[in-house]
């Protein structure tokens, strides 16, 4: 399969996976390389300040995977949160890229368009390549590109359901007013299945982490999403078959022996 | 003097420290970024930056995300 491009890079996969809610580190390290995924989300949080050394060995395990690092700023619920968290992650991860998320209802982690309108501003104008975790909203897609983002990161569903694409028509709609965008699925995607549909939909890539996190075997779920995503890519280049109505047969008729012509 | 680093109440001696001095005396090193009173501070601001009694210190590291 052809290389894709996004802000600037290019890869193979174009399946993005987070590093969080694994039953332990080594089972992330086997569960991101089993995924194939070049493109790893982390984050930044707050040690405490009497074990100040204590989130290096994640960030060291991260090194050594030799993978783009997409910072998030989960957790934040206002623009400026956003902002001071992006700007911190951009010293620590040293990289321009950011996912932002900023979440505006405690109740289903659904993001705060506003907010992440205002904050996407003022990040790009900055330097940033600005990633926008968003609703499945038109307009708000609309305001985004107006502003240069490049990527939109419409959700499947909320956070962490796994409840796959919720939607589908919305981010239908999206893909064909956007066809020049990179466009993924970020959040929701629970089985490589919904993947497989993401993909289908002519979106460039899915970002997961709970799907393949939480799975009783991480590493062999990783290593399924991998496959999801090739093959929903490869059936959106083929083109799948129009839906009839009537069933057609598949193997020819002519020459059926015991042939009877009904009248 | 009283500063709030990571949500935690710290004593420190004088009437104020730069943001490099606290934080070696706290042991903090590398993969670290730094906001005081939630502004984010640049690296190469931490010598000249000065913490006064009552400011609250956020240092973060990397974790796992989605």
């Amino acid at each position: 399969m052809k290389k894709w491009k996004i802000e600037g890079k290019e890869f193979d996969s174009r399946l993005m996976i987070g590093s969080a809610l694994y039953p332990s580190p080594e089972i992330m390290e086997k569960s991101i390389k089993a995924s194939g995924a070049e493109i790893v989300t982390v984050a930044l949080r707050r040690q405490s300040a009497n074990a100040p050394q204590c989130g290096n060995q994640f960030w060291d395990i991260i090194k050594e995977l030799d993978v783009t690092v997409l910072p998030n700023t989960a957790g934040c619920h206002t623009a400026k949160e956003a902002i001071t968290t992006a700007m911190m992650a951009r010293e620590v991860f040293e990289t321009d890229w950011i996912k932002l998320e900023v979440i505006g209802n405690q109740y289903n982690l659904q993001p705060d368009p506003f907010a992440l309108l205002e904050a996407t501003k003022v990040l790009i104008d900055d330097g940033f390549r600005v990633l926008p975790y968003m609703t499945d909203d038109l307009v708000l897609a609309q305001r985004l590109a107006d502003i240069g983002c490049t990527t939109l990161m419409p959700w499947g569903s909320p956070i962490g359901s796994g409840r796959g694409l919720m939607n589908p028509y919305n981010l239908k709609v999206i893909r064909r007013q956007f066809p020049n965008l990179n466009l993924i699925v970020d959040a929701g995607i629970g089985k490589p299945s919904d993947a497989v549909e993401a993909m289908e939909l002519g979106f460039d890539g899915v970002l997961l982490n709970s799907a393949v996190a939480l799975a009783q075997e991480p590493v062999i779920m990783g290593e399924a999403f991998k496959h999801a995503v090739y093959a929903g890519r490869l059936s959106y280049e083929a083109g799948v078959m129009q839906k009839r109505d009537m069933a057609s047969p598949s193997t020819p008729t002519v020459g059926t022996p015991f042939w009877h012509q009904f009248s | 003097m009283i500063i709030s680093v990571n949500g935690e109440i710290k004593e420190f001696k004088g009437e104020h420290i730069s943001i490099k001095e606290l934080l070696e005396e706290m042991s903090y090193s590398k993969g670290i970024a730094v906001a005081l009173n939630e502004t984010f501070v640049l690296k190469t601001k931490y010598k000249e930056t000065i913490i006064k009694d009552g400011d609250r210190l956020d240092i973060l590291s990397p974790v796992q995300g989605g």
